[in-house]
């Protein structure tokens, strides 16, 4: 080692390497990432790149599985563009949005906050109860959510009745379907994000806020001019990761409502799914496109606004 | 953990004394601070207690009085049902196969790649690298008919190598291991290539060691992913002797929606906790003994606010 250190030490300091020593280890530096790269590289192109290129080709088709594809051009595209059941599978993932994203990340940031105080006792109870959720098998949770939501059966609504309360229809009316979902999604993932926010958290140094403490500032202050602010890296993640992930939302509805009732759950990633089922492939493809196309757009515009509160 | 060891520690104490301006506030605060913590607490323990607990029942009383709960007519007739009914075991032995082979491809591969992506430069790079962002915005679904052709034409369905190879080495893996990896130092591996270690060597002995925390982190993650991943193994091995735990589960919770012709609501539901609490325990019991390791290494490996 010591002796290695010595040859290789001196022709550091001199300007054109000297040939004898770095031409091996040169090469090897140069191959050394395609050989890092490479058994990922060999799965990913054959199980995600190939299959993503022929989805891509095959939403300019017209395709149910038997014949040979049609090429339709945009076809498949402009009849989604004007179908109603598609604008309304992006609403109701748009509402459903609205009912996870903001709660979860106020509720996820007030508690990572008393979380990440040091005079909070229990901390480390509360982490580990905070993630049970999260490694829930979700087909396991979606179907106590059936059970403890049931109409008629459920133990929510033995709750509401014991409070002399009349019965919801929880899954089984379009107004309540959205928010059982979204409640099923917000206590699936919110332990999560709640851990994610720490970790922004525990990167701030503490010192800002003894300056703001001799500053005089509140509690409640301190949180919103400078925590948030600190943490807008993380904050931005949390945002990009929840929007991906509700409007992919696919198997949640699937196991609890299957789409219904009229259609008030059927989710952009659930719309897509059935016309897959309904065997109409190009359909689907080119629905997963647009999907990601509007994806890709709420991604860029949340990382710009909070890039320019600068 | 912290209310045992605060008796012999006057740990708080000095604080609010030394700087005890407003006590009153501050004891109110903690009031309301645990309030909110035990609530959402109990939200998030309250269904997967009562879906135990349930599973203990009487398969007519978790229907006719859910809330109800009688301790001398506990009984294990949910279990013995369900076990006769499913192939369980058979799903378990599956998930642990899968586990033990994917977890593994993952836990190599996918911070090797990293390694190359976050620190060599090379033709291509980059484009790569955005083509692997691309997948991760694709929502799952789109590859799956695609993906079930391609399994079909290697004669895969229902076969071990199609539930372990796609996914295998999961590109949000490569992309959380790819910031870690660039967040260490360049200098650490610069002077063990001048002490003449091997790139993988540098790669195996002074990189991984100092990631070992995101890579704890990765690794219940992964865990928790493969274990639970439900949708590309009912499409690709619902046969009987392949499907895996999720799969038994998801069919058995078919059923419930009323699939199987003449099953009765209350057996089914039993029948359904049974699985679901046998599904949930040794995943539950997995994080509660390795939970410092994966929430330290979440912390570790995300992005810094």
């Amino acid at each position: 080692m010591t002796l290695g250190s010595v040859v290789t030490d001196v022709p550091r300091t001199s300007r054109p390497e000297p040939r004898r020593a770095s031409h091996r280890s040169r090469l090897r530096r140069r191959l050394a990432p395609y050989v890092f790269v490479l058994p990922f590289l060999a799965l990913f192109v054959a199980f995600s790149v190939y299959p993503m290129l022929f989805t891509l080709r095959l939403s300019f088709t017209n395709w149910h599985g038997a014949r040979a594809p049609q090429w339709v051009g945009w076809g498949n595209y402009t009849y989604l563009l004007t179908s109603p059941s598609f604008w309304q599978s992006l609403g109701n993932s748009a509402v459903l949005w609205l009912l996870i994203v903001p709660v979860q990340l106020v509720v996820g940031l007030l508690a990572a906050v008393l979380l990440d105080n040091a005079r909070t006792r229990m901390r480390g109870f509360y982490r580990v109860a905070f993630l049970v959720p999260f490694v829930t098998p979700l087909v396991a949770i979606a179907q106590i959510w059936v059970v403890v939501f049931d109409k008629d059966y459920g133990a929510v609504n033995g709750v509401l009745r014991l409070l002399g309360l009349p019965a919801v229809g929880w899954l089984v009316t379009s107004t309540w379907a959205k928010p059982t979902l979204a409640l099923l999604f917000l206590w699936k993932t919110t332990g999560f994000i709640v851990i994610i926010l720490l970790s922004g958290l525990q990167s701030i140094d503490g010192s800002v806020y003894e300056a703001a403490a001799l500053d005089g500032a509140h509690r409640a202050r301190q949180l919103w001019s400078i925590t948030v602010p600190l943490m807008r890296r993380t904050l931005m993640f949390a945002l990009v990761m929840q929007t991906l992930a509700v409007f992919q939302m696919f198997a949640e509805p699937y196991v609890v409502t299957k789409g219904g009732p009229y259609s008030s759950t059927t989710t952009a990633g659930l719309h897509l799914y059935n016309a897959i089922t309904r065997s109409d492939l190009g359909t689907g493809a080119a629905n997963s496109f647009l999907l990601v196309i509007v994806v890709m757009a709420l991604s860029l515009i949340f990382v710009r606004l909070l890039r320019s509160e600068d | 953990m912290t209310t045992l060891t605060a008796p012999d520690r006057p740990g708080p104490a000095p604080a609010t004394a030394t700087s005890g301006r407003r006590p009153r506030h501050r004891a109110l605060g903690s009031v309301g601070s645990h309030a909110f913590l035990g609530l959402l607490t109990l939200a998030f323990l309250a269904p997967v207690v009562w879906a135990v607990i349930s599973a203990f029942k009487p398969a007519g009383q978790i229907v006719s009085s859910p809330l109800s709960l009688d301790p001398s007519q506990l009984t294990v007739s949910n279990f013995t049902a369900m076990f006769s009914d499913v192939p369980i075991g058979r799903g378990f032995v599956n998930t642990l196969v899968v586990l033990a082979v994917k977890g593994s491809m993952t836990m190599f591969f996918a911070p090797l790649a990293a390694y190359g992506f976050a620190k060599y430069r090379f033709p291509l790079r980059d484009a790569l690298f955005g083509t692997v962002l691309v997948t991760l915005m694709l929502p799952t679904i789109v590859l799956i008919i695609p993906l079930l052709l391609e399994m079909k034409e290697l004669g895969w369905v229902n076969t071990y190598q199609a539930l372990i190879l796609p996914g295998a080495v999961d590109a949000f893996a490569i992309f959380w291991m790819r910031q870690v990896i660039a967040a260490v130092p360049d200098e650490l591996m610069d002077a063990a290539r001048v002490d003449g270690c091997g790139e993988f060597g540098i790669f195996a002995r002074i990189l991984v060691p100092v990631i070992r925390p995101s890579l704890a982190g990765l690794a219940v993650l992964t865990v928790m992913n493969i274990y639970n991943d439900f949708v590309w193994p009912v499409v690709i091995a619902s046969s009987q002797r392949m499907a895996t735990l999720q799969v038994v589960l998801s069919t058995l919770a078919q059923n419930i929606s009323g699939n199987r012709i003449g099953a009765d609501y209350a057996t089914v539901t039993g029948e359904l906790l049974a699985a679901s609490s046998v599904a949930l325990v040794p995943l539950l019991l997995v994080f509660v003994l390795l939970q410092r390791h994966f929430i330290n290494g979440i912390i570790a490996g995300s992005v810094k606010g």
